[in-house]
Formats: structure tokens, sequence, C-alpha cells
């Protein structure tokens, strides 16, 4: 039953750096039917500190590297990537067919565009988000909250890299897989297909 | 003295301090807009609409503040 609807589920995943990466592969891993997975970026040196991607990938577009790396995990999950980058003009017709979408951007400001893009634009769409998340440490400083019927909320709402001024793989990665694990929850417990 | 309830939270203005709008609340207390998300009494407020939003006694406030990094 939980596989099934798993395997029901389509999933956006807004930006592919430390966030996103592994959001990605933690839900290709878990069966989720289809992932929308979008980044206008390449693979650079300093993205391998945290971000799932290989040495032989630096240079190419995240997109196809990631689409790349979930094959070689599921190949039974469907992907499907954009390289582009996402406004709130294109947000609601790219991620249109999805039931939940991780925030999975770095800048302040582009979190704020998605998410009320997507709470004032995509009535049926539920988005997972995180803000506060640098540093090392604090494990259990990182939550997940429901803010509202549509917004679930991850980190710990002021560790941002503009003042801690350092991101590492285990407190980027425990961020995302509150968010992989709140979809995986919104997905199992049926609240998206209600209406 | 007038109320808002902000994230849960009563506050109280004297009516000189009352926020006429949205954008002045933010000012008021020191946030940045570029970085919230907004929604009064559970509607949505675009953030290019944040200073024409009246705000009005006894309305409730949800502000979402985002930090960078991910």
């Amino acid at each position: 039953m939980l596989k099934e609807k798993l395997k029901n589920a389509i999933v956006g995943i807004a930006g592919l750096g430390g966030l996103g990466s592994n959001v990605a592969i933690a839900l290709a891993r878990t069966g989720i039917g289809k992932l929308i997975i979008v980044d206008f970026d390449k693979v650079e040196p300093s993205n391998l500190n945290r971000q799932q991607y290989f040495m032989d990938q630096i240079g190419k577009p995240k997109v196809d590297c990631m689409i790349e790396n979930l094959r070689r995990i599921n190949p039974d999950v469907k992907v499907e990537g954009l390289q582009v980058k996402l406004t709130s003009d294109n947000i609601p017709e790219i991620f249109s067919e999805a039931n939940v979408i991780a925030e999975c951007f770095d800048k302040a400001d582009a979190k704020q565009m998605i998410v009320e893009t997507v709470l004032g634009k995509m009535k049926k769409c539920v988005i997972v988000s995180v803000s506060g998340l640098a540093g090392y440490g604090k494990s259990n400083a990182i939550q997940t909250r429901r803010i509202s019927e549509r917004l679930i909320l991850v980190g710990d709402n002021e560790s941002g890299i503009d003042s801690v001024k350092i991101l590492t793989a285990a407190r980027v990665a425990i961020a995302a897989n509150h968010q992989a694990n709140a979809i995986v929850e919104i997905i199992a417990d049926g609240e998206i297909w209600k209406s | 003295m007038e109320k808002l309830k902000i994230n849960g939270v009563e506050k109280e203005f004297s009516v000189e301090q009352f926020p006429a709008n949205l954008a002045e609340l933010l000012r008021y207390l020191n946030i940045e807009a570029a970085t919230v998300v907004a929604e009064v009494d559970g509607r949505i407020i675009e953030r290019e609409n944040f200073a024409t939003t009246k705000l009005s006694e006894g309305q409730s406030i949800e502000l979402v503040r985002f930090v960078p990094g991910g």
C-alpha cells in the first residue's frame, strides 16, 4: 500500500545543490514514482564537500549528472530534468504535475520567491522548505515544523551561511533528509490525495 | 492599545505606533522584506503587495523568515 502510494507520487525538486542532491537520492531510494529535478548550474569542485556528485562530473550540468546518478541507484524512478532558472512565472508550469515540492535553493530571496509562488498560485501543492542549516554540530536544533496546511519548514531558523560562513556535509544532509522524510510522510498519510 | 497576533504571540501597539501596513510592520520588527513569506489571517500576501496591505487591530499574521544556505 505504501509502496503503491510512493509509486503514484510526483515530487518536484527545486535546486540540486547540497539539499536537492541529497533529497533526490533519498526519494529515489524510497521509490517515489517520478521526480522533476531543476537546476541551472554546473558541478564545481567546491560543491563536492556536501553535494552528491563525483569528481568526474565536474563541469557538467547538475541536472544531467543527477539523472545519471539516480538511474544508477534506482532505474525504476522516472526522472524529468530541466536545466533552467526557476522564476515565479515558470514554477507553476514546470511543477504543475507535482504533489509536493522540495525547496532546495541557497539564497534567502529565492526561498522566499518559491514559497510565495507555491502557496499563492499552486493551490494543490505542498512545499517543504529549509531555513537554517549552516555550520556543524547541533543536530537536534534542526527541526521539521508544519507552518500551515501547505507549508512545512525544516531547519534551525537561524544558522544562515551569511552569519555562520560554513556549510558541512553532515548538517546539510540532516536538513535534506528531514525534507525527504517529511515528503514521504505527506505521501504516506495521504494528505495530498484528498483534494 | 491595539493588538496584532504575530506568529501566534499577541503584540500590543499604541495607536500612534500601530503599523499602517505590512511593510511598516516588517520595518518595525527589523526584518528584511525580501526574505519573508507573509500570511495575514491565513491569506498569503505577495511581497510586492506588502506596502499596500493595510493592517487592522486583531489580525493574525504569520511571518516565515528565510536565512541563506542549501
